[in-house]
């Protein structure tokens, strides 16, 4: 199944790259920051974002996703690592080290063709 | 004069969510301001958010003055079944929409009398995902997990469990069939969450709700 909250991002972020675009101008790259809370899945987003963008400036700008991983601390021998998943055993044999991600879900920047004339 | 294209990478650092998150802001002012305190019930399908809200409206009568938002994919099945116990109710209808975003809270507000309000519900889409990341301008986020959902649905959904103020357990009359392991549950929630409230609670009993109440009440 299609996630729709990932079209309704699309949508928001189409409508955040236009207000931060130049007039006028051909967006080429897109980048954007997500934390491991949001559980986004790229490639929902990417599609939502091809059909977002389709017949617009912004069609075919290659959207970057910067995905963080979780944070896991083990609270056992405070060892601290990054995992895509939150729920990991620790190497010390703690089954449940303490998972933290952020909810970040940021237009970090926008590549642009400018016309000169 | 002849044209020539520059590429350039323009800073930008703004949330991508951000028209969203206004609108929000903009209710909780007004919320605020009214001195309305507001719920973002979340949960997935079948999980007794309408059957909860039904219990609570029927507790709180005539001791509070509450307003509920009810979003549904379709059909007007909820709001029916809330406006018996409640007479200012509103139903989102939110077509494909998996989860309810702010400028509909705010247009479904914009259809009540909030004069002498002091409670709104808003019930979300039955989802355990998608509404959790869009802000509606609630005081308070409340999940609701229940039984039947098996043990492990805390731990497949961090971010629900992350974000919530308060957690709910329903359906807990049917322990007694059930094999869910309580503590498991509860240590899950955790990890993700050390400090948010988990209530047992039957909608359907009645069992526990006294303590949910309270909680309302103390708000």
């Amino acid at each position: 199944m299609l996630g729709v909250h990932e079209f309704s991002i699309a949508e928001g972020l189409a409508a955040q790259v236009l207000a931060n675009a130049p007039a006028g101008a051909r967006v080429r790259e897109v980048e954007i920051r997500v934390g491991a809370l949001r559980g986004l899945e790229p490639e929902a987003l990417l599609m939502c974002w091809d059909s977002v963008t389709f017949g617009t400036p912004m069609a075919g700008a290659i959207l970057q996703i910067d995905q963080r991983a979780w944070s896991i601390t083990c609270s056992d021998c405070r060892r601290e690592w990054t995992s895509p998943v939150p729920f990991v055993s620790c190497e010390c044999g703690n089954a449940t080290p303490i998972p933290s991600g952020s909810d970040e879900l940021d237009l970090i920047a926008i590549t642009v063709d400018e016309v000169e004339t | 004069m002849s044209e020539q294209t520059r590429t350039v990478r323009l800073p930008v650092m703004r949330r991508v969510l951000e028209a969203n998150d206004d609108i929000a802001a903009a209710t909780r002012a007004e919320l605020a301001l009214r001195g309305i305190f507001a719920i973002d019930l979340m949960g997935a399908p079948g999980s007794g958010k309408t059957a909860l809200l039904e219990a609570t409206l029927r507790a709180l009568a005539g001791r509070r003055r509450p307003a509920v938002l009810v979003g549904d994919l379709a059909t007007r099945r909820d709001g029916d079944r809330l406006a018996r116990w409640c007479d200012r109710v509103v139903q989102i209808s939110t077509g494909d929409g998996c989860h309810l975003e702010a400028i509909q809270v705010r247009d479904a507000l914009a259809q009540l009398d909030l004069d002498g309000v002091d409670l709104l519900f808003v019930e979300n889409v039955g989802n355990l995902i998608c509404p959790v990341g869009f802000d509606l301008g609630q005081t308070a986020k409340v999940g609701l997990f229940s039984l039947t959902e098996g043990d492990d649905k805390a731990a497949k959904h961090p971010y629900f469990v992350a974000e919530a103020d308060l957690l709910l357990l329903n359906k807990i009359d049917l322990a007694p069939h059930l094999s869910f392991d309580r503590a498991g549950f509860e240590a899950d929630v955790r990890l993700l969450n050390p400090s948010v409230p988990i209530l047992d609670i039957s909608a359907t009993t009645g069992e526990g709700l006294d303590a949910w109440l309270t909680w309302l009440t103390d708000r």
